[in-house]
């Protein structure tokens, strides 16, 4: 079927009727037979309203939503209570996808660009002939030296744009500002597994948690959110311990029994003084075999240079921070990990982000093994890869080596053709990779966009195909992490796009330019929905998991009233044998964080950038729901902020709301002081997700003074044997500008100390840490 | 028109250790009750509306130091501050335990938010305006308020009359869409059981920071909590002396006499930070 505008609509429409077409989120059936010529959702004029099951998108991680619409609009956003990873719960973030779906700066239909590159200027043109032809012209004559650039996919969509490289003879590569292939690279190393893992924190005791996070944005944060709830007042149990060992005072850190400000690029050492604390003492668990896990005598020999005693000075750990002797609370740390079980220790965030990055993740992991929370209650739990064959549970995302490589290719010409799906690379990389002039001086580059949104790699482009919104468009997820268990989440369109716009969506270009160029064969289906039904069929001659149906049309129904498909019975493995000697290998590669460009010296910082709360990378920069939900921790709305501690502000003779400029070798940038009693002196916190230089109003309208991106000034120092950028291993000198503005915030002029009458609890109830 | 129902009073509790500060709430009340767009300058000239809002406090300097985290919403006071000083009777308290802001009454006077000791109270110094786009989201359930109008918390009242509906009338669990047995559907408080009635902030909340149920329910999350504060109010006005160590149990300014229908578990706190005078 050759897909037009016209007929993709039926498609989706009686694809959305289908939906209502449920007890669960939707109307009953009887009323639907008596409209029979209706055929879209927005015709149906009943007064009340319909749910619908789907997935939300405003961020990697995948989670179940459901959506109220009346009358063809979507009303609010909610969590699936059924879906596994979230359990009705949602993010800020989620809650959001309202606005990209009725952004006024969404791209209305297909456009050609008219003026020169990145200037902006483009003339809309229709689907057909003229955005399809073009497609289709540079894909013949450009297809096998094109790169397709997309958010980290998975699921048919991941197996899709795959194929489709393939057939074209092209690349595709999925991008993400800060990637988590350090941490991947860690759990193969050190559990030998393919996908990542999940933290069973609702069952923990102890979380021991290295520069993750994971209650703002680490990996799955509404997720580990619900299980810290649990953890801290669950019914029937104890209260938890958190200690978060971080460089920055994060969210994490700041909801933490105990926050550690570790020198950034040592957290590794103290996690193996930890283990040493561990072997030394005999303080394993039971059914540990510490000789093999340690590398026997030479092992116990290694671990030993890592004691507390050495550390201490290594990590700049001193009495003030650890209100004491800081080898005896290392220690008293390491019996409380050891003895409180279950135990979990978690790295992430930056702690992954410097040179030695993969060593400090990997000695942080390997902490589990000996307290015996590898794949128990409580501990690290693993999940089973994808339930179809060939389909994809791991997003396949590109390393800093590989945008090094291709922004090379383009330069030099040998990438023709780039394609851009969810992906802002010129925003998300460092400035000195030069993507952008790489992109804009490059004479014999096509670049086409599928973007819904204008952004700083889809304003370069010479054609723009926009995409609908997830809200209007199928889909499937296969959530990574997982629950423990096979989760597959799936994605209907709840609305059809508002008349005024035209997007198309992306799979089911691909699928039609592959068979314009003849490539059936390796992409058999006529849409994108059909490919998700097979996938649906699949499940269903599977006999297992959680949809009960009798025919494959009543499966596939209610997988979509449910949302999505998970087998509780097909978990990952439970019991994982440690590689012999790893904590003994891991000690070997034990090395220095490494920071180019500025020395260390009286003048200048560490910087640690990142991940906003709710606009993540930038990401959400353009909705402004989440422009304006205060930071957490400084309560600063729209504008990028430096968190400097008051000493530090006192030393260079600044105060909130004043410029200054930040330095590395490379680059520098401007931002808002926000002076707090919180940030360590040596360090300075700068968020990502401003300072976009194009693209929607909401998140381009502010002076460069006060919006500005941190990934301009970043070294491009790689994570060795990952190739990662290493985003936290820049140093920089802060300069006073003289200038200032208004800062925005929620928090009062003065600053808010105490919390009036009694807010916490001195007296521990359910637990003393001395009895711990 | 005020369904009448002697029985429902609404309440609600905030366990401030599980409150890890992450806005989840916020959005979702701005999403649920027609909020307009809080803009740069809307924060720069502290005139955002938030209806829940989470403050953030310090304590203690580096390395010491500890950040706390309150969500501060209208508490929905029996002794509301800011009920007997509107003119118009724009505001008042009704017999579910709610404070409820007529719009239509109201003439912009501002003394219940001079009145209101928490600061929740927001007023329209502006039109409320929405791109056209956006205006497709707006919740059909709730006004969209004009200028010169005060606006506040309302326990998603909207939310509770469409559980009722749903619950009473069509025989659905209004989360999960399943039907509830025919014999079961009647007029009945205990119908609109907890988890078929939640403000947007509940529903939302992804650690469970938040409950919300009908004080007298039985079976809800919140009856108990709520006759531990009520004791202690009585234990107070008596005289008594609560332990307040062995309590999580506090009400916000407790002392003013607002008696709120919201109920803050206290943190705990594992390692105290040394709170000696800055």
């Amino acid at each position: 079927m050759k897909l037009t505008r016209r007929n993709f609509l039926a498609w989706a429409g009686l694809g959305a009727v289908g939906a209502v077409a449920c007890e669960g989120f939707g109307i009953r059936h009887g009323e639907l037979d008596l409209q029979s010529p209706v055929r879209l959702p927005e015709d149906l004029v009943r007064g009340t309203d319909n749910w619908y099951a789907s997935l939300c998108r405003t961020c990697p991680s995948c989670e179940g939503i459901v959506v109220r619409v009346m009358e063809g609009r979507a009303k609010k956003i909610q969590g699936n209570p059924f879906f596994p990873i979230n359990q009705g719960k949602t993010h800020a973030r989620c809650e959001a996808g309202l606005q990209a779906l009725y952004h006024p700066d969404r791209v209305p239909s297909p456009m050609r660009r008219s003026g020169p590159r990145g200037s902006g200027e483009f003339l809309p043109i229709s689907w057909q002939p003229n955005g399809m032809d073009s497609l289709r012209t540079a894909l013949q004559a450009r297809g096998s030296s094109s790169v397709m650039i997309t958010e980290p996919l998975r699921g048919h969509l991941g197996l899709l744009a795959d194929r489709f490289a393939s057939a074209i003879g092209g690349e595709q590569l999925g991008f993400e500002t800060i990637d988590n292939n350090t941490f991947r690279a860690a759990v193969k190393n050190v559990f030998n597994q393919d996908t990542l893992p999940d933290f069973d924190l609702e069952n923990s005791r102890f979380i021991l948690s290295f520069g993750a996070d994971f209650l703002s944005t680490w990996v799955s944060p509404t997720r580990f959110n619900r299980g810290y709830g649990e953890f801290r007042q669950g019914e029937g149990r104890d209260r938890g311990l958190l200690y978060q060992i971080d460089s920055r005072f994060s969210m994490t850190a700041a909801n933490a029994d105990k926050w550690l400000p570790v020198r950034p690029g040592w957290e590794g050492h103290v996690a193996l003084s930890l283990a040493q604390v561990i072997v030394s003492e005999g303080l394993e668990a039971g059914g540990v075999d510490v000789g093999a896990l340690v590398g026997g005598d030479a092992g116990i020999q290694r671990l030993n240079t890592f004691r507390p005693e050495v550390v201490v000075q290594l990590a700049g750990l001193t009495p003030e921070m650890t209100g004491g002797d800081p080898v005896e609370f290392l220690k008293d740390l390491a019996r409380r990990f050891a003895r409180t079980r279950p135990s979990v220790a978690i790295g992430g965030g930056s702690a992954g982000a410097q040179s030695n990055g993969l060593f400090i993740l990997e000695a942080i992991y390997a902490l589990n093994y000996l307290v015996g929370s590898v794949g128990a209650k409580g501990g690290v739990k693993f999940n089973p890869g994808s339930p179809w064959d060939g389909v994809p549970a791991s997003g396949k995302v590109g390393s800093l080596e590989d945008w090094d490589r291709i922004a090379e290719q383009i330069r030099s010409g040998r990438t023709k053709m780039l394609m851009l799906h969810g992906a802002d690379p010129v925003h998300g990389l460092p400035e000195s990779l030069r993507l952008r002039d790489a992109i804009a001086q490059a004479d014999d580059l096509f670049v086409v966009s599928f973007s819904p949104f204008i952004d700083e790699t889809s304003v370069m482009a010479d054609l723009i195909l926009p995409d609908r919104v997830y809200l209007e468009d199928w889909g499937d997820d296969i959530t990574e992490p997982g629950p423990g268990y096979q989760t597959v989440g799936f994605q209907q369109p709840v609305v059809n796009p508002l008349p005024d716009l035209d997007p198309l969506s992306f799979p089911d270009v691909l699928l039609t330019m592959s068979q314009e160029l003849g490539r059936e064969s390796q992409l058999p289906w006529s849409n994108f929905k059909s490919m998700l039904r097979e996938g649906s069929d699949a499940l269903f001659a599977m006999n297992r998991g959680s949809v009960e149906a009798a025919s494959a049309d009543e499966f596939w129904n209610n997988l979509l009233k449910k949302g999505g498909w998970w087998d509780e019975n097909t978990t990952g493995p439970a019991n994982i044998q440690a590689p012999n000697g790893l904590i003994q290998t891991i000690a070997n590669k034990a090395s220095d964080p490494d920071f180019a460009g500025i020395g260390l010296g009286s003048d200048s910082y560490y910087l640690v950038p990142f991940v906003h709360n709710t606009l993540l990378d930038g990401y959400n920069a353009h909705l402004p729901w989440l422009q304006s939900a205060p930071d957490p921790l400084t309560t600063v709305t729209w504008q990028t902020w430096v968190e400097l501690n008051d000493v530090t502000a006192d030393r260079l003779g600044v105060k909130e709301g004043d410029i200054v400029r930040i330095e590395s070798s490379k680059d520098s940038i401007r931002a808002v002081v926000y002076a707090t009693p919180a940030a360590p002196p040596n360090i300075i916190g700068v968020p990502l997700g401003q300072g976009r230089k194009s693209g929607s109003d909401y998140a381009t309208d502010r002076l460069g003074k006060e919006s500005s991106n941190v990934m301009d000034i970043l070294e491009t120092t790689l994570v060795r044997d990952t190739g990662s950028l290493a985003w936290a291993s820049t140093r920089v000198r802060v300069h006073k500008t003289g200038e200032s503005v208004s800062i925005s915030k929620l928090e009062g002029n003065s600053r808010a100390v105490e919390i009036g009458l009694t807010p916490a609890e001195d007296i521990i109830k359910t637990i003393r840490p001395e009895n711990a | 028109m005020v369904t009448q129902r002697e029985n429902h009073k609404w309440g609600m509790v905030v366990d401030l250790d599980r409150c890890t500060g992450c806005q989840a709430c916020v959005v979702a009340c701005q999403a649920e009750n027609n909020i307009p767009i809080n803009t740069q300058s809307y924060f720069q000239q502290r005139r955002a509306y938030e209806w829940i809002r989470i403050e953030r406090y310090w304590e203690g300097e580096f390395p010491n130091v500890k950040a706390r985290f309150i969500p501060i919403l209208c508490q929905h006071c029996e002794n509301a501050p800011c009920e007997p000083v509107c003119p118009v009777f724009a505001t008042y308290h009704n017999d579910e335990g709610l404070n409820v802001q007529v719009y239509n009454r109201c003439i912009g006077t501002r003394y219940c938010s001079v009145n209101c000791p928490y600061t929740v109270r927001f007023f329209n110094f502006w039109q409320p305006q929405w791109p056209d786009r956006f205006r497709n989201q707006l919740n059909p359930d709730v006004t969209v308020r004009t200028r010169g109008v005060m606006e506040k918390c309302t326990f998603c009242v909207q939310r509770l009359r469409r559980g009722e509906v749903n619950v009473e009338r069509r025989g659905l669990e209004p989360l999960t869409g399943e039907r509830i047995p025919v014999a079961d559907r009647k007029l009945n408080y205990r119908q609109m059981k907890e988890g078929n009635y939640m403000p947007a902030c509940v529903q939302a909340c992804p650690t469970n920071a938040l409950q919300f149920a009908d004080q007298h329910d039985e079976t809800g999350p919140v009856k108990a909590i709520f006759e531990e504060a009520n004791g202690q109010i009585e234990t107070r006005e008596h005289g008594g002396h609560v332990d307040e160590a062995h309590t999580r149990v506090y009400r916000l300014f407790e002392e003013v006499g607002t008696k709120p229908n919201l109920i803050y578990l206290k943190k705990v706190d594992a390692f105290p930070v040394d709170k000696r005078p800055r």
